[in-house]
């Protein structure tokens, strides 16, 4: 095996490298999709089942208990990333179809913390909250439901 | 039993609020939002106005080269959490009403009681959820287009009812499945001579499934119908023997039982949208009875939206049926034969027939506001006006009209 790198294989990996870091540093931060670990739904959701919850078209997992939907902070990189990710709907169109539910008085949108702590703080005290954190900040408090 | 919504019931929801408070200490007692549109809108045709919907007198055309009526509205809304279980509502808009005024009028004012997350009831006044965009087709910032196709939306010119609804929400599977039945009246006030429209014993039901990016609506909805305005005259064909009372028996629509149905769908991915919706009214009286259809796509780029759609309405009827025959009646009887059968022209030629191709654009120029620009190509069918009010007697029935349209929609 060849140990040497010849210098310009060595300006690519730098190059490569860069490039990467920059691209990790621009880029949001993986999010997930939790409940309290106190939450008794076990089974993970599907794609669906959890955008139905945070778009106001059902109050219920899948095992008929209550869900309770909460939002980090407008303009939160993690709130823009769960909704692109999750249901391809920018801020704009997401201010569209709330537009929809609250000017016909069907709802309200989800309850808003300010960022991903807040909403585990939330979901150790009401254990039928569904939120969505950081994947680092996923812990044993928390159990993940969704994960892409 | 009277549903009919009355300054003092709304006073009482009003003081009732205020009397009550939230238990649940995270959730604001009131909410306020609001929604608004700034549009202006310019028509080829200047022997005829043009406009949205049939309860306005004027618009762009004849009355106004550019006309700010047609769309422009502003709204507000007060939520009021009494319990966690029970809301009032109280949406109130400001935009031309029949009498060319802007007096803000009650869109809708109801308690709603929520039994389950699934199950509610209200009592009030509510939207009826006759169509795909029924329940926010004024809150422009919330529709695709500038307007819903005129077509489809202005088939059935009632969009309130003063009752009670309930709505049961079930969930099978990833379909959300909503059930909703409404029972209640309501009496609209068009202009032009037409007046006040009553709709009595008006009854519904209407399904809305849900999977996904898809959506799918089915209406069906009956109620009885009378136009005082219109009774003069068919009670005048009714004086002219067996001619006259075939007449009036086809084309009466003073007092008529009508039905409604509609169907929609929508897709709705997120980089796209597709939605069709068909309609129909029946009824004995074939100046009510007609049908309508649309088709509408759009495709997102970053903030802006192209979209293109089709809308066309069809009736059943002849626009040049001569009415009486003049000559086989005595000198003293023809003229009033000759009103008759000019009053009924004018019916006749004023129930729509017409199709519309629509592009335009949809831009999310910043948080809560977006500006668009439509551009509508309308073929009315011969012998009728389409949706065209404020004739005048120049005018040449059937043509094609051009109609451009911009505006600001904001949400607050």
């Amino acid at each position: 095996m060849k140990r040497t790198m010849p210098f310009k294989n060595c300006i690519h990996l730098v190059v490569v490298g860069l490039a990467l870091s920059l691209s990790a540093g621009v880029a949001v931060a993986d999010v997930v999709a939790v409940v309290s670990a106190k939450n008794p739904v076990t089974a993970p959701l599907s794609n669906n089942q959890v955008v139905d919850i945070f778009l106001g078209k059902t109050g219920r997992f899948p095992d008929g208990s209550q869900a309770v939907p909460v939002d980090q902070a407008e303009g939160s990189a993690a709130r823009e990333e769960f909704y692109l990710k999750f249901t391809g709907k920018s801020p704009a169109q997401l201010k569209a179809h709330w537009s929809k539910i609250i000017f016909t008085g069907r709802g309200k949108p989800p309850r808003e913390v300010a960022n991903g702590i807040e909403v585990k703080k939330l979901l150790a005290k009401d254990p039928n909250a569904i939120g969505y954190i950081e994947r680092g900040l996923v812990d044993s408090s928390v159990k993940v439901m969704l994960a892409q | 039993m009277s549903f009919k919504l009355t300054p003092i019931a709304l006073l009482v929801m009003a003081l009732y609020a205020v009397g009550v408070r939230a238990d649940d200490a995270d959730t604001p007692m009131y909410s306020f939002s609001g929604y608004g549109t700034l549009g202006v809108v310019h028509s080829s045709e200047n022997k005829a106005d043009f406009t949205s919907n049939a309860s306005k007198p004027n618009g762009a055309g004849y009355s106004r080269s550019w006309s700010a009526d047609v769309d422009s509205l502003i709204a507000g809304q007060v939520i009021a959490n009494l319990t966690p279980q029970l809301t009032a509502v109280v949406q109130v808009i400001s935009e031309q009403n029949y009498d060319n005024t802007y007096r803000p009028h009650v869109e809708w004012a109801n308690i709603k009681y929520q039994l389950t997350p699934d199950i509610s009831a209200r009592v009030g006044r509510i939207v009826l959820p006759v169509f795909l965009v029924s329940d926010f087709r004024k809150v422009g910032y919330a529709n695709p287009w500038v307007r819903t196709p005129v077509e489809v939306y202005g088939l059935l010119p009632i969009t309130n009812s003063d009752g009670l609804d309930a709505s049961y929400r079930v969930r099978i599977g990833e379909f959300t499945n909503t059930v909703q039945g409404l029972y209640g009246q309501s009496d609209p006030t068009f202009p032009s001579g037409i007046g006040t429209l009553k709709a009595k014993d008006m009854w519904g039901i209407a399904y809305t499934g849900e999977a996904g990016a898809a959506t799918a609506h089915i209406t069906y909805l009956k109620t009885n119908v009378s136009i005082d305005s219109f009774k003069p005259l068919f009670d005048g064909f009714r004086q002219f023997g067996a001619e006259g009372i075939a007449l009036a028996d086809k084309y009466d629509l003073s007092k008529v039982h009508l039905s409604f149905i509609s169907l929609g769908a929508m897709y709705d991915p997120g980089g796209w949208f597709v939605m069709s919706e068909w309609c129909a009214i029946d009824s004995k009286a074939v100046t009510v009875k007609r049908h309508a259809w649309y088709a509408s796509g759009g495709y997102r780029i970053g903030n802006f939206t192209p979209y293109l759609t089709y809308a066309r309405v069809k009736a059943d009827i002849n626009p040049a049926d001569p009415g009486l025959t003049v000559s086989a009646l005595p000198p003293f009887l023809a003229g009033t034969a000759i009103a008759l059968n000019a009053g009924l022209s004018n019916v006749l030629r004023s129930v729509p027939v017409q199709n519309t191709v629509s592009i335009g654009g949809r831009w999310d120029f910043m948080k809560n506001a977006d500006i668009k620009l439509q551009f509508d190509h309308t073929r009315i069918d011969t012998g009728t006006i389409g949706s065209l009010i404020n004739i005048q007697p120049d005018y040449q029935t059937g043509g094609k009209v051009n109609v451009f349209s911009a505006t600001i929609d904001f949400v607050f």
